[in-house]
C-alpha cells in the first residue's frame, strides 16, 4: 500500500520546496479547468496576504487536476502588478507561487492531499483554501480565514456566507442539520468549500488513511469539518460575505455528487459513533467576521420538473425504500406525496429528518448495496428541494434561515430514532427483533 | 411328473432365492452406507451453520444484496441456512450414489457412469445461471437508478431490460454448457435480441423522430430545461 503520508511531488517543485525551507502561512487552491476565475482568486490571495500578514513568509499553491483550459497558465501570469494602489508598503521577497499538479483519485481531496502534503515539509502555522471557481473573494477573505488560527490559537475555520436561498441545497436540507444534530456544534457552512486549520491539524489531516474513498473526491469538505469537531480541536467560523461562484458544470452528475457528500457522513459516523452518541442538542460556535446584508444574484428554479423527477423515483424506486423505512413513511411517500397536487407538494421537517435518518442506518446495517441505497435517495432529495422551494418562495434570506433553524431543531428531536435503532435495539425498521 | 415340476416351478423360485440371498448383502450394505450417509450429512450440516455463523455469511451477503434477490425469488431463510442445506444435500446425493453402486447392479452402474461423467457440466450450469441471476438483478437495479436519477420515464422498461439481457445470457451460457442446442440456442439468441435492438431503433426512427429531433435540438441548442440550483 502507498504509504498515506507520501504522496508524489515533482522534482522541479521539490527543489523549491528546498529552496524555500519553511514558511508562516501556505494558501492552497484546488483547480480543475477554472481558467476564467482562478486569476482573480489568485490576486485575492496575493493582496490578501500581502495587506494582513505582511511579515510573515507565505506561500501560494495551486494543486491542478490536469486542466485542459489553461488554468496553470492563468496562476502563472495572475499577478498583481501595482500593489501601490492597494496598500502602502509591500514586501515581494516572502510571497512564493506553485502550481503543482496532484496524483491519486481524480478530486478535491487528492489536490487537499498535496497542500497538506507540502503544508507539512514547510512546517507551516496556518494553512487556509479556498476555491478556484469563487467570483466573489477578496483579499479579507484572507484575514478572516488565517487571523483565527494565527492569533487566536484556533485549528478550524468554517466559513459563513450568505448565500442565495437556492444555493447550496445539500447544505441547508442535509449536511448542516446533520453535522449539527451529530456533533452538536453549528457549523453553518461544514461543506462550505474555503477553510483554514493550523499546521498541527494539516498534519493530523495527512496521518488518516482515506484518500483512496470519496474523501479524496467531493467528500473532503465534510471529511475535514466532522474530523476536527469529533477529535475535538478548537473550531469557529468566519463571516465572509456573499459566496458567488461560477455555476458547476452541467454535466456534473447531482446522484454522484450526492453519493460521494451523503457518504462520507455516513462512514464518518460509524467512525465517530462514540463522540456523536451521547450529544443532545447544539451549540453556537464562536463566530468572526462583521455581518452585512448583500444583495446576490437571481437562481432560477423549476420546482415542477424537480417534483416530476421525485415522483419518477418514488414509483420505480420505493421497492427499495420498502426494504428499510416502516411502513406508514413509505406508504407517505409512494402514496400520499404522488397523489397530491404541486402547489400542496410538502414533505415536512420530521418526515424529512427521519427518511435521512433510515438511510443511515440501512446504510449501517448494510441492508442493501451502498451505491444502490445512497444513489436511491436523490430522486427524495430533490423532492425535499422542492418542496423548500415552494415552501420559501416568497420568502426573505431571514425567514428562510429561520425555516433552515427549524429543520435542524427536527434533526435534533429525531435523534433518538437513529441512536435507538444504531445499537441494535431495534431493527433498522424500528421493530423489535424476533 | 416331480422332475417337470422341480423344472417348472423349484427351480425358478430356487435361483430367485439364490439371487435374493446373494443380492441382500449388497442391499443391506447400501442401506448402510445411505443411513452412514445421513448422519454424516445431518453433521455437516449443523457444523456448517455454526462455521458460516461464526464467519458472519449472513451479514457478509447482506452487504452484496444477496438475500434480497432470494427474497424476491421466495426464499426467506438466511444464506447460512441455504448453503448448509445444500452441504447436506450434496453430502446425500453422494453417499446415494455410493449406496447405489454398491447395490452392484450392471444396468444402474453404466446408468451412474454417465450421470458421473454429465455431473460437472450440471453443476456448472446451474452455477452459471445462479450467478446469472445475482448479477442480473445487480446490473438492472444500476441501471434503473442511473436512468431514474437522470429523469428518464421509461426507467422501469430499461431496468427490467438490463435484467433479463443478462439473464437470458446466462441461460443461452448454461445450456451452451449442457450440450443442449449449442449453436441453436446462440443463434436464437443472437436474433432474438439483434431483433428487439432493430425493432426499438425502428420504433424510435419511425414514431419518436420528432422527439427525437427535439431532443437533439435541445442538446445542440443547449435549450434543456436546466434550473440554477448549486447543490453544493
Amino acid at each position: 500500500m502507498e504509504d498515506v503520508t507520501n504522496t508524489k511531488i515533482a522534482d522541479e517543485v521539490q527543489e523549491r520546496l528546498a529552496v524555500i525551507t519553511e514558511a508562516d502561512i501556505l494558501v492552497g487552491i484546488p483547480s480543475y479547468n477554472n481558467a476564467g476565475t482562478i486569476g482573480h482568486v489568485v490576486r485575492a490571495v496575493q493582496a490578501g496576504l500581502a495587506k494582513y500578514f505582511p511579515g510573515k513568509k507565505s506561500v501560494l499553491i495551486n494543486s491542478d487536476g490536469g486542466s485542459t483550459d489553461g488554468t496553470v497558465e492563468a496562476v502563472h501570469r495572475a499577478s498583481i502588478e501595482d500593489f501601490h494602489s492597494i496598500f502602502v508598503t509591500h514586501n515581494k521577497r516572502d510571497f512564493f507561487k506553485i502550481s503543482i499538479p496532484y496524483h491519486g483519485i481524480p478530486g478535491k481531496g487528492s489536490a487537499f492531499r498535496t497542500i497538506f502534503e507540502i503544508a507539512r515539509r514547510l512546517n507551516v502555522r496556518a494553512c487556509a483554501v479556498v476555491d478556484s471557481d469563487l467570483r466573489s473573494i477578496t483579499p479579507e477573505w484572507i484575514d478572516l480565514l488565517l487571523r483565527p488560527v494565527i492569533e487566536l490559537n484556533y485549528d478550524y475555520v468554517a466559513p459563513y456566507y450568505l448565500r442565495h436561498k437556492y444555493d447550496g441545497t445539500i447544505t441547508n436540507s442535509l449536511i448542516y442539520p446533520v453535522t449539527r444534530a451529530l456533533y452538536g456544534k453549528r457549523i453553518r457552512q461544514p461543506i462550505g468549500g474555503d477553510f483554514a486549520f493550523s499546521g498541527d491539524l494539516a498534519s493530523f489531516f495527512l496521518e488518516k488513511d482515506v484518500w483512496d474513498t470519496d474523501v479524496a473526491k467531493y467528500g473532503i469538505d465534510i471529511w475535514m469539518t466532522t474530523t476536527a469537531v469529533a477529535n475535538h480541536f478548537r473550531v469557529c467560523q468566519s463571516f465572509l460575505g456573499a459566496k458567488i461562484h461560477d455555476a458547476k458544470d452541467p454535466a456534473t452528475d447531482l446522484s454522484g455528487m450526492l453519493y460521494q457528500v451523503i457518504g462520507s457522513t455516513f462512514d464518518l459516523m460509524e467512525i465517530y459513533h462514540d463522540v456523536w452518541k451521547n450529544i443532545k442538542g447544539s451549540e453556537p460556535v464562536p463566530t468572526f467576521g462583521f455581518r452585512y446584508a448583500v444583495g446576490l444574484e437571481p437562481v432560477i428554479v423549476n420546482y415542477e420538473k424537480m417534483i416530476e423527477k421525485f415522483r419518477l423515483g418514488a414509483k420505480e424506486l420505493s421497492t427499495i425504500w420498502k426494504t428499510f423505512m416502516p411502513d406508514d413513511l413509505h406508504d407517505f411517500i409512494h402514496n400520499e406525496l404522488s397523489r397530491v397536487p404541486v402547489r400542496s407538494f410538502n414533505i415536512p421537517d420530521d418526515v424529512w429528518a427521519a427518511i435521512v435518518y433510515y438511510f443511515a442506518l440501512a446504510c449501517h446495517g448494510k441492508k442493501i448495496n451502498r451505491e444502490h441505497l445512497l444513489k436511491s435517495l436523490t430522486p427524495l432529495y430533490i423532492g425535499r428541494v422542492a418542496s423548500f422551494v415552494i415552501d420559501t418562495w416568497n420568502s426573505s434570506a431571514a425567514e428562510v434561515e429561520e425555516k433552515i433553524e427549524n429543520l435542524c431543531i427536527s434533526f435534533e428531536n429525531k435523534k433518538e430514532l437513529l441512536v435507538k435503532n444504531w445499537e441494535g435495539k431495534t431493527d433498522s425498521k424500528g421493530e423489535q427483533p424476533k | 411328473m416331480n422332475d417337470a415340476l422341480q423344472k417348472i416351478f423349484l427351480d425358478p423360485f430356487r435361483g430367485f432365492f439364490e439371487n435374493v440371498l446373494d443380492f441382500l448383502p449388497h442391499l443391506l450394505t447400501s442401506l448402510l452406507i445411505l443411513l452412514l450417509g445421513g448422519l454424516i450429512a445431518l453433521a455437516l450440516e449443523k457444523m456448517f451453520t455454526k462455521l458460516f455463523r461464526a464467519v458472519n455469511l449472513d451479514r457478509v451477503s447482506e452487504k452484496y444484496g444477496i438475500p434480497e434477490i432470494l427474497r424476491r425469488g421466495g426464499i426467506k431463510e438466511p444464506v447460512s441456512f441455504i448453503f448448509s442445506k445444500m452441504i447436506c444435500w450434496l453430502t446425500l446425493l453422494i453417499f446415494l450414489i455410493i449406496s447405489l453402486n454398491a447395490l452392484n447392479v450392471t444396468t444402474v452402474e453404466r446408468l451412474l457412469e454417465k450421470f458421473f461423467l454429465y455431473l460437472p457440466n450440471v453443476f456448472v450450469a446451474l452455477f452459471i445461471v445462479f450467478m446469472g441471476y445475482i448479477l442480473s438483478n445487480f446490473l438492472g437495479r444500476t441501471a434503473l437508478i442511473a436512468s431514474v436519477n437522470a429523469g428518464l420515464k421509461m426507467s422501469g422498461i430499461i431496468g427490467k431490460f438490463v435484467q433479463f439481457t443478462v439473464f437470458f445470457l446466462s441461460i443461452a451460457m448454461a445450456l451452451e454448457q449442457l450440450g443442449i442446442g449449442k449453436e441453436t440456442v446462440l443463434l436464437s439468441f443472437g436474433i432474438i435480441y439483434g431483433g428487439v435492438v432493430l425493432a426499438l431503433a425502428i420504433a424510435f426512427g419511425l414514431g419518436g423522430s420528432n422527439a427525437a429531433r427535439e431532443y437533439l435540438e435541445k442538446r445542440i441548442k443547449g435549450e434543456d430545461e436546466k434550473d440554477d440550483i448549486q447543490h453544493l
